[in-house]
């Protein structure tokens, strides 16, 4: 019931998740790792050697954009596709092509596409539609029935025939990168009629989501941190969260937060030292006693008085438990069977009822649930094992997969005990109508929140409360929850640090409950974020002295900055990275680190277009120039209109209590603002430009030079903050103050900061011979 | 020589503010004085040599029980326990003395006393006594229950500053502080450090990552899980490096300056034992520093060496090991500052891989090595630096182990020297460990020793919080449990989340948590350990205190309602009513040194009490001219007393006024012992510096009736006549209920009356004889429980007390509780007054209830 939070499933042992286009050992190894290789994925298959007409769809590049970019505010992959003489055949005249499709994938059936209503996809495929279209839609749906949800897709054709790029979201990047790379072998399949093992790739998918993407548990809090606009980041690539960035994260760890105790979660696991805390405050527990041998567990079970449970000292998930005892001779089996899976037995008071968990986050009850209990009924035809077979284990809720809302029935040594007891077997068969029951600690999985007595959910809330865990799963034992625990002889069982969250989001029975959203409030009370304010900076020129001088301003207000940028990655005053660090991994370190409160952060265009931006959104926005010539064409940015997509990603992403600061000097990004959910602040050297004057004309704010004087003008309302000494570089001075201003700094504050602007010239000229020392000194 | 008895005093007693054991001991006549046992004096010392004194003969002879108590302090002190009181003290009964032995570890002071017994009865038959192997023993017990040293030095930080502790388990699980003040350490770990960080310093890939991240300088190299990936990381690093498992700790199958493949191959292999997750990174040449984060500062810092010894020119290694393992200083485990080397496979190997060997004699002056790694464990030293660590230094640590998010945290440091920054010589930080160890600061094998403990708690407690919730001991002969309720209350009037433990039960913030007789001093702890109590208040009996001591070390308020002539006289060795005190005392006696005791002036055992208190004293009395009161007074300290129909509270020129018509409690003033039972509580509250208003409201509010308050002073109003139940059941009871039912008035008035089987005699008597004055009718029963007497027994003492009764003229007998309140009830007229004294408190109320109950 516990996701396994193990340090040793998580990321560095697996290729590292930059590792780069046309790097296909990679994913062979992976492929390798998960279990039989498909033999169409040698690397020799995947070199594209030319097959039969009518052609092959060549995979060129594949790149991943780990943020925000200019097709999309998520992680997607870029693909470069070839195909060929494929550019003469669309779906349509491809026989047979649209049908296998279809078989394989009967999912495609819900891609609405462009005729925006379901099958509008399978529409697309009927009238004609070209390979790197179908590609996109095959590699998203191929990643749904691994188990991931739908997710954006486009694909374009580019300046060359039969080059597309196709873009599809990556929910994990190397899920994508094989559904893609999939993808393109069942097309090939469906094109050349040959056959293809679907269920092969989708079960090797699914394992890939298993192991790579977030838990359910996990998964259902990150969700709902999602939901309240708060940033995530994974640590590792098991289920290690950073939920908000620098100073204002928290981590979590399945259903563990920063707040949860080590210690806690020691005692929660002695299950000895929990009865011993929760009984003097007042919590139901059953009386028990450590036992060292069989003949003694047979002792302690005639003083507490029949019937019993017998169970490991430190075991987990219900194995080896033996509940309901009658006999000495039970107990003593039960006590070897319990010793395999503990490193000690306990034998206490059995509590008649039903087996309940409820979780407790920060002091409140979010949600219960209750124990099924298997039975089956004879037709006096089949043995007890063939009924199990089809009356229980064929429910479509039961499922060995771990995140089916119920397991299997086995006969395992308790079912075993259980039916012995009922002097049956599995071999016995059962005469017509007799119900035998053969499981009695089943899955936890029929929700009973809304019945729990407010006594009950009291006592679970002190459970939690006296071990000291902010998250809890109690297990306890009552004949009916609507009841308070004490005059039905209820007990608190077991106090469980990191619950398992899944029987609350999917229960068997009843309704989901929204335990994620619960330890998302927990962990940020109403209104808080998880941000920090983000300053993005991004342009084809001038970027590296506006970010400087942004970050030098931002600094004097005396919050702990980290800025990367072309000068480096300095955390508050140290330099972490000397040299040019504005780039995606240098502006992730500034996210991931605790202290720093707020980040100044450079985007290159280049940056931008082969990786994307760092963070989901900022708090401010600049955008200096779009240079017509500063295109990037190994990255097929080769139009203006294209570089301009890549830089409105930063305006894009600006929150809307944020603001873009945008030089009205450019035309191309004069333009950008109305993209800006975010104010617009423009900034200019010249007050009589056109745009700007139609900018304040409508009573927004802007950042102007007159002569030697900066002005901050509000419509026509217009203060002279500074007046400039000769030497500082205005440019760079404007936008820089445009974003104090915008973050709400006192003009005594800008002025300050802008007052000591010499003295950080002086130190950079200095820093050239000793970067170390630059950002120390200030 | 016979022990019948055995107790652990787990607080303060009535012996002394330690723990201690006490012992029921009979000596044979010939035992009770050593006078005439001239041999064993001799006898003892010879067996057990460092004895020291024994006893003195005064007035008294000195007995055998005597002698037993010194031994048992003796043996415990030899052993290394810091114990010092131990003493017999004689009974009334002849040869039956009360030993009692101070212990820091009750396991210890069980086993001491044992030993001292049998060491004793060997000294009387003159048969050997092994005196090595029972000190060993003590000694190895000791050191097994004792609290390990980094906890301990903790725990011994927060005892100096006043903070409360209690175990949880046998190891290093403590609890700091009361109530919602509580905290939890488990070794070096506090309860605020999270599961996550601790996960998170366990992966080292994952650490290093995030400080990289950071900017912390780590060594470059990562985890790999086939040898020949190793052997390509390390060719890619370009120089030696280090293998260690990705997950280990305490340096195991970790190897360190690894150069070639071969080396490589069998580091691998020597890492594979641990995990099948290897890290190689590079080796960063240099000494192991061990840097200690408390809440963002270095604490304290020391350098590790590796277990090694200096070449002289004429030892071989070998010889050279065995001479530094003579060091006294070096023991085999972790009680002594340095351990002893370890001369195993793993030094054997060491040394050929420098190419010597056990037998080789290396020239004066060299460093063998025996180990790679530094551990205190295996033999290594550590030595302080903490003064030498360069200010950047200490700023990496704080920042690695903030990023790591713990908040102790020890920082492993690879450099030449800590006295320069990191950077400069290209040091590393290679671990960042939650849960550090203590000992090497706490004794390091050279250097100052720091203080980590104070450092800790005062991270758990900061700005000088003592841990503690305000606390009421309520104790005296008749009224605990009414003060005690009604204290509760008016705390809880103050917003307060108050805990309450009394006759009838434990009862957190208004809920009941446990119920029977919970005056006791594990109910005191169960309050003390409940998450929500902002303030508790303990009723506090005197079988308790006898039994187990007080369930805390001082509370902030003691009050005592009344001695009177005492109760329960004539068990466990309470001869007397100055007996009763002396036991009660102990509440007093354990008031807080800027506590207060309340204090009965009217009744003078109880007034006598007041120069036993660390603290402050409010006296209260019914009449402002009681000469203790009226003195304490004048002197302007606080006082409690009742005039013109008011409480009133005063010091001073202040005064307070309550008028005891807006308390109904006293149902205006009538019954004079509740009249005492408000004062009291009025004094505790003031004590607390509890706001006047919110008690103005609370004495209005509190009810005590059948619900709340069963057995006390219960009022019935039945066809006409006035019914009381009351569970009174000694003479000063008995006494306070005449005095208040004789304020009511009545027609014809009649008494229920049992007697508890276990009270002298006299004070059967007493209670009819008393009643025999303000009765005119008196029905005596008796029920099941006759607690050791033979039927008929009291019922005959009951009656013996009326027989020169001026008042009462009708006396029935009738067996069974119910029937003789049915008979009572039977009886009643209107206008009458019917005084029940319960027995079994809630089946006789439920019955009476249901007599009366409208048809």
């Amino acid at each position: 019931m516990t996701e396994q939070k193990s340090t040793q499933n998580s990321s560095l042992r697996k290729p590292q998740a930059d590792w780069r286009v046309q790097d296909w050992t990679g994913i062979v190894r992976f492929v390798r790792e998960l279990g039989p290789t498909p033999r169409r994925l040698r690397p020799d298959s995947l070199a594209m050697i030319a097959m039969k007409a009518p052609g092959d769809i060549r995979i060129l590049e594949i790149r991943s954009l780990r943020g925000p970019n200019r097709w999309a505010y998520m992680p997607v992959l870029e693909v470069l596709i070839d195909i060929g003489e494929l550019e003469q055949y669309p779906s349509n005249k491809l026989p047979g092509f649209s049908d296998r499709l279809r078989n394989w994938l009967p999912g495609l059936i819900e891609h609405r596409c462009s005729y925006e209503e379901r099958g509008g996809f399978l529409r697309r495929l009927e009238e004609g539609t070209w390979p790197g279209h179908i590609l996109e839609h095959v590699s998203l749906e191929l990643q749904t029935m691994a188990g991931l949800p739908s997710g954006y897709g486009r694909a374009r054709e580019t300046d060359t025939e039969g080059v597309y790029e196709v873009v599809v979201q990556a929910w994990h990047e190397e899920i994508a990168r094989f559904a893609v790379i999939e993808g393109r072998e069942l097309m090939m399949a469906a094109i050349e009629d040959r056959p293809y093992d679907i269920a092969e790739t989708a079960a090797t998918l699914r394992r890939m989501v298993d192991t790579l993407w977030l838990g359910p548990s996990t998964g259902c809090i990150v969700e709902a941190a999602d939901y309240r606009g708060i940033p995530f980041i994974r640590l590792n690539e098991g289920n290690l969260v950073q939920l908000g960035y620098g100073s204002m994260q928290r981590r979590i760890w399945t259903a563990e937060t920063t707040r949860t105790s080590a210690i806690a979660e020691g005692i929660s696991r002695d299950k000895d030292l929990t009865k011993q805390l929760l009984a003097p405050v007042g919590i139901p527990v059953p009386e028990g006693e450590f036992v060292r041998s069989a003949a003694q567990a047979r002792e302690a079970a005639e003083a507490i008085g029949y019937p019993v449970v017998v169970k490991p000292y430190d075991g987990n998930h219900g194995r080896g438990v033996f509940t309901n005892l009658l006999t000495g001779e039970e107990v003593e089996a039960a006590y070897t069977a319990a010793l395999e899976q503990g490193s000690g037995v306990i034998v206490e008071r059995f509590i008649q009822g039903y087996e309940h968990r409820l979780l407790v986050v920060a002091g409140k009850l979010v949600a219960a649930a209750r124990g099924d209990l298997a039975f089956v009924t004879g037709d006096g035809i089949h043995s007890v094992q063939e009924l199990i077979d089809t009356q229980l284990n064929e429910n479509p809720s039961r499922s060995s997969n771990e995140d089916a809302p119920l397991n299997l029935v086995r006969l395992d040594t308790a079912a075993r005990l259980e039916l012995a007891r009922q002097g049956l077997d599995a071999d016995s068969v059962l005469s017509d109508g007799q119900r035998v029951l053969i499981q009695r600690n089943g899955n936890v999985a029929i929700d009973c929140t809304d019945e729990v007595h407010p006594s009950t959910a009291d006592l679970v809330s002190l459970a939690a409360r006296t071990v000291g865990l902010d998250i809890a799963g109690i297990d306890l034992v009552a004949q009916d929850i609507c009841r308070p625990l004490a005059e039905q002889g209820g007990a608190v069982v077991e106090v469980n640090a990191g619950p398992g969250l899944l029987m609350h989001l999917r229960p068997a029975e009843g309704k989901a409950r929204p335990v994620g959203q619960a330890i998302v409030d927990h962990l940020f009370p109403s209104g808080e974020s998880g941000r920090i304010p983000i300053i993005g900076i991004t342009g084809s020129h001038g970027t590296a002295e506006v970010s400087r001088l942004i970050t030098h301003l931002m600094r004097s207000s005396g919050r702990r900055v980290g800025s990367a940028t072309a000068h480096g990655l300095v955390a508050d005053t140290r330099v972490v990275q000397s040299g040019p660090s504005a780039d995606w991994d240098s502006a992730h370190k500034v996210l991931l680190n605790r202290s720093i409160e707020l980040a100044v952060i450079e985007n290159g265009a280049r940056s931008i277009a082969q990786d994307g931006l760092a963070y989901d959104r900022c708090m401010v926005g600049v955008v200096t120039s779009l240079d017509t010539q500063a295109l990037l064409p190994d990255l097929r940015i080769d139009t203006t209109k294209r570089l301009f997509g890549v830089l409105r990603t930063q305006v894009d992403v600006v929150l809307r209590e944020g603001a873009s600061i945008l030089n009205a000097d450019d035309p191309q990004v004069v333009e950008m603002a109305e993209l800006s959910d975010g104010q617009v602040i423009f900034y200019g050297r010249d007050p009589s430009n056109t745009a700007l004057i139609d900018h304040l004309g409508h009573g927004r704010r802007a950042v102007f030079a007159r002569g030697r004087d900066i002005v901050l003008a509000i419509g026509r309302e217009e203060a002279v903050l500074e007046t400039l000494l000769d030497g500082v570089n205005v440019e760079a001075v404007l936008p820089a103050v445009a974003v104090a201003w915008s973050l709400g700094f006192t003009p005594e504050l800008i002025r300050a900061g802008i007052a000591s602007l010499d003295s950080v010239n002086r130190v950079a000229r200095r820093a050239r011979a000793q970067p170390a020392l630059v950002e120390s000194t200030l | 020589m016979d022990i019948t008895r055995i107790r652990a005093l787990r607080g303060p007693n009535l012996w002394s503010r330690h723990t201690a054991l006490e012992a029921v001991v009979e000596c044979s006549p010939s035992e009770r004085d050593m006078t005439g046992l001239p041999g064993l004096e001799s006898a003892l010392r010879e067996r057990f040599p460092d004895l020291g004194a024994l006893p003195a003969a005064s007035t008294e002879p000195v007995s055998l029980a005597s002698v037993l108590a010194r031994v048992a302090l003796r043996l415990q002190i030899q052993a290394g326990c810091n114990v010092l009181f131990a003493g017999a003290i004689p009974t009334s009964q002849p040869g039956i003395s009360r030993v009692v032995v101070e212990y820091t570890q009750e396991a210890v002071g069980r086993l001491a006393l044992e030993s001292a017994h049998a060491l004793c009865e060997s000294a009387l038959a003159n048969t050997p006594f092994n005196i090595d192997a029972s000190l060993a023993q003590l000694q190895e017990l000791d050191e097994e229950v004792r609290l390990g040293p980094s906890t301990g030095s903790i725990v011994h930080a927060a005892v100096a500053r006043g903070i409360p502790y209690r175990r949880l388990t046998e190891g290093s699980l403590v609890q700091f502080g009361w109530g919602i003040h509580q905290r939890r350490i488990q070794a070096a770990e506090i309860d605020r450090t999270s599961a996550i960080a601790e996960s998170i310093a366990q992966d080292k890939e994952l650490s290093k990552k995030l400080l990289e991240a950071i900017g912390v300088p780590v060594p470059k190299g990562r985890a790999v899980t086939e040898l020949d990936e190793a052997i390509e990381v390390m060719d890619s690093l370009g120089g030696p490096v280090v293998v260690k498992p990705r997950d280990g700790n305490q340096g195991k199958g970790v190897t360190v300056n690894v150069q070639t493949h071969a080396e490589l191959e069998a580091a691998w292999n020597a890492a594979m034992l641990i995990s099948d997750d290897i890290i190689v990174e590079r080796y960063i040449p240099g000494d192991d520093y061990r840097l200690l984060v408390v809440d963002r500062k270095l604490i304290a810092a020391a350098r590790r060496d590796p277990p090694l010894v200096i070449g002289d020119g004429q030892h071989t290694v070998r010889e050279l090991v065995d001479i530094v393992n003579s060091d006294p200083r070096r023991g085999d485990g972790h009680a002594t500052p340095l351990t002893r080397i370890r001369f195993d496979s793993i030094a054997l190997a060491r040394l050929e891989s420098q190419g010597s060997s056990a037998d080789s004699v290396p020239e004066k002056g060299r460093k063998v090595v025996l180990r790679n790694n530094a551990n205190l464990s295996t033999g290594g030293t550590a030595t302080d630096v903490t003064d030498d660590v360069h200010p950047e230094v200490a700023a990496r640590a704080v920042e690695a182990a903030q990023m790591v998010g713990l908040d102790v945290c020890g920082v492993d440091i690879v450099c030449q020297t800590v006295t320069r920054p990191l950077e400069e010589q290209s040091g590393a930080i290679v671990e960042v460990n939650a849960a550090p160890g203590l000992r090497m600061h706490l004794a390091p094998s050279y250097g100052k020793p720091r203080p980590l403990g104070e450092a800790i708690i005062d991270s758990l407690y900061p700005g000088g919080e003592d841990g503690r919730i305000p606390t009421v001991a309520v104790t005296g002969t008749n009224g605990k449990t009414t003060t005690v309720r009604l204290i509760a209350h008016l705390l809880s009037q103050a917003g307060l989340q108050v805990g309450m433990t009394n006759t009838d039960g434990v009862f957190v913030n208004g809920k009941q948590t446990d119920s029977g007789d919970c005056s006791g001093p594990k109910s005191a702890r169960s309050v003390l350990m409940h998450p929500d109590a902002e303030a508790a208040v303990f009723e506090t009996a005197r079988g308790g205190m006898l039994r187990e001591g007080l369930g805390f070390d001082r509370c902030s308020v003691g009050v005592v309602t009344n001695v009177g002539l005492g109760d329960h006289i004539g068990m466990n060795f309470v001869e007397s009513a100055e007996d009763v005190a002396a036991i009660k005392r102990v509440v007093i006696q354990n008031v807080a040194p800027d506590g207060v005791a309340v204090l009965n002036a009217a009744d003078p055992l109880c007034a006598a009490m007041a120069e036993h208190c660390p603290g402050a004293v409010t006296f209260f009395a019914h009449s402002p001219e009681e000469p203790v009161l009226a003195a304490h007074r004048a002197l302007g300290r606080r006082v409690v007393f009742v005039e013109g129909g008011d409480v009133v509270a005063a010091q001073r020129a202040r005064e307070w006024r309550f008028p005891l018509t807006s308390i109904p409690l006293t149902r205006a003033g009538d019954l004079p012992f509740q009249v005492e039972n408000v004062m009291a509580a009025l004094a505790a509250v003031w004590a607390l510096g509890m706001d006047w208003d919110a008690v103005r409201t609370g004495l209005a509010s509190f009810v005590s009736d059948v619900a709340t308050a069963p057995g006390r002073f219960n009022v019935f109003e039945w066809r006409g006549a006035t019914i009381v139940a009351d569970y009174g059941h000694n003479p000063d009871a008995i006494q306070a209920l005449v005095d208040a039912v004789q304020a009511l008035p009545a027609k014809r008035r009649s008494v229920v009356i049992s007697g508890a089987g276990d009270r002298r005699d006299e004070d059967i008597r007493r209670q009819t004889e008393i009643l025999g004055e303000a009765f005119d009718d008196a029905i005596l029963y008796q029920d099941a429980a006759q607690r050791g007497r033979a039927d008929g027994e009291v019922i005959a003492l009951l009656r013996q007390g009326l027989s020169g009764a001026n008042r009462t003229r009708r006396i029935d007998e009738i067996h069974g509780e119910f029937s003789a309140i049915d008979l009572a009830l039977d009886r009643l007229e209107s206008g009458d007054l019917c005084l029940i004294l319960v027995d079994q408190v809630q089946e006789a109320l439920d019955h009476i209830a249901k007599r009366i109950a409208p048809a």
